[in-house]
């Protein structure tokens, strides 16, 4: 499995009310090596900052993160090229109008070869059992379907690492066990983020983020365990507040 | 989210002779077709011409519900542009300038029902290789016209979402509440579709 490695990576951005830049992220030191890494955390947490930098979607404002030793900055392009970001909503990730189009749009660097492109796009799309929806107006998937074009468009150029950011928030509990089994299935090691404490708990190692901090790093069953006292805990606290 | 409302067909996979025939005949079609809508001056020749497109989407198997669907958008616009010219020019003008408008729709969609859009892409790079001397490089000009395409039936959509919300809150008549959604969804989404594209490596400058 490849490494990916944070290394004081913090995140901080500038916001007009405040005269301190706000931290979504502090100083995080990671190294991730496990086949399927959770997590999980509070909205507005640091989650989805945590799996941006992975991909260099964001750039730490200090500190480095690496995957397989290259550099998200300075080495950005490869990186890209190693690592596939899924985002909640599938519609914003889809930018063809068709999943078959959408899969050809992923390989068209690769692939300069019309034929090949097609052919390479057709094998992806049937791997997820996509095949006969493949020339299916987006719009006319249901939820999960087009969840799983967004995943079979990421896979197709082959990712080592693929990083989901909430990806089952929008399905039903149908599309929600096949997206799980899917995912189940893959050879790639995957990073993802998640409300749903089930799916959690089938991974090798959950993360619980707490406003921008690594607040536990360990077991699934541990962290789901701990993450649920600390809500609790939060939310008893907040009905005190209040009465 | 709704996605209808879309101007131009889906590809629909076929073997008709439409869909056989080359791309750059296809291109010169839709472009002259185009340049045609300038010079026709006679209502007749362009309900002419828009029968023959039209018999012709058809015959390539696209079918009568996606012509409608590929037409039913712009229905409302021409009927407003069709009076206001019979007022101002006559029903004779106005018949043609309608009919004019209809036959560069229904070219464009003769070209994107029969075509499927990776092969107009394919074209468009070709199209672009001489501009890759001054440096441009042709897959950012696919790209955009690839994201074209997908962004008109998307902002159609928010724009039919955002009505019915206004009309569930009684401001169907309130401009403000009709413009303003429909244009930071449509930022929002630009926003996101150009994360989703950073994501995937897509639209970066050529090894």
């Amino acid at each position: 499995m490849p490494a990916v490695a944070f290394d004081q990576a913090t995140v901080a951005v500038e916001t007009e009310n405040f005269p301190q830049p706000k931290v979504l992220l502090d100083a995080v030191n990671l190294r991730l090596d496990e086949a399927r890494i959770g997590v999980i955390g509070a909205n507005g947490s640091g989650k989805s900052t945590l799996l941006r930098l992975v991909n260099g979607l964001i750039q730490p404002t200090t500190g480095t993160v690496t995957v397989d030793g290259d550099d998200t900055v300075r080495a950005a392009r490869k990186v890209r090229r190693n690592v596939g970001f899924v985002f909640t909503d599938p519609l914003s990730q889809l930018v063809m109008p068709t999943g078959r189009e959408d899969v050809e749009l992923s390989l068209r660097r690769s692939v300069r070869n019309g034929t090949e492109r097609r052919r390479l796009a057709e094998k992806a799309l049937e791997r997820l059992g996509l095949l006969h929806l493949a020339d299916q107006s987006i719009y006319e998937l249901s939820g999960g379907e087009r969840q799983l074009m967004a995943l079979a468009a990421v896979l197709a150029v082959d990712p080592a690492v693929l990083v989901l950011d909430e990806p089952s928030t929008l399905l039903d509990l149908r599309n929600r066990e096949l997206l799980r089994r899917t995912l189940t299935d893959l050879d790639q090691q995957i990073i993802m983020s998640t409300h749903d404490l089930d799916l959690a708990l089938d991974m090798d190692r959950v993360l619980v983020i707490e406003q921008g901090r690594v607040a536990f790093d360990g077991a699934p069953a541990d962290g789901v365990a701990a993450y649920r006292s600390w809500c609790l805990q939060g939310l008893d606290a907040t009905r005190r507040d209040a009465t | 989210m709704r996605g209808h409302g879309f101007l131009l067909a889906n590809y629909v996979p076929g073997t008709s002779l439409v869909h056989r025939a080359p791309l750059a005949l296809k291109f010169l079609l839709v472009l002259g077709f185009g340049f045609l809508s300038f010079v026709i001056v006679d209502w007749r020749i362009s309900a002419a011409v828009l029968a023959v497109l039209a018999g012709l989407f058809l015959v390539s198997g696209a079918g009568v519900k996606r012509l409608w669907r590929a037409v039913r958008p712009l229905a409302p616009v021409l009927v407003v542009i069709g009076l206001f010219q019979w007022w101002q020019l006559g029903a004779p003008t106005a018949a043609r300038i309608v009919l004019n408008i209809l036959v560069c729709v229904v070219a464009a969609s003769l070209l994107t029902a029969t075509t499927p859009v990776q092969r107009i892409l394919d074209g468009v790079v070709h199209l672009a290789r001489p501009f890759r001397r001054f440096g441009a490089d042709p897959e950012r000009f696919a790209l955009t016209i690839g994201i074209m395409l997908r962004s008109i039936p998307f902002i159609a959509g928010t724009f039919a979402d955002v009505r019915d919300s206004a009309k569930a809150r009684g401001l169907e008549r309130n401009p403000r509440a009709l413009v303003l959604p429909v244009f930071i969804t449509s930022v929002a989404y630009a926003r996101q579709t150009g994360e989703a594209l950073a994501a995937r490596g897509l639209g970066e400058a050529e090894d």
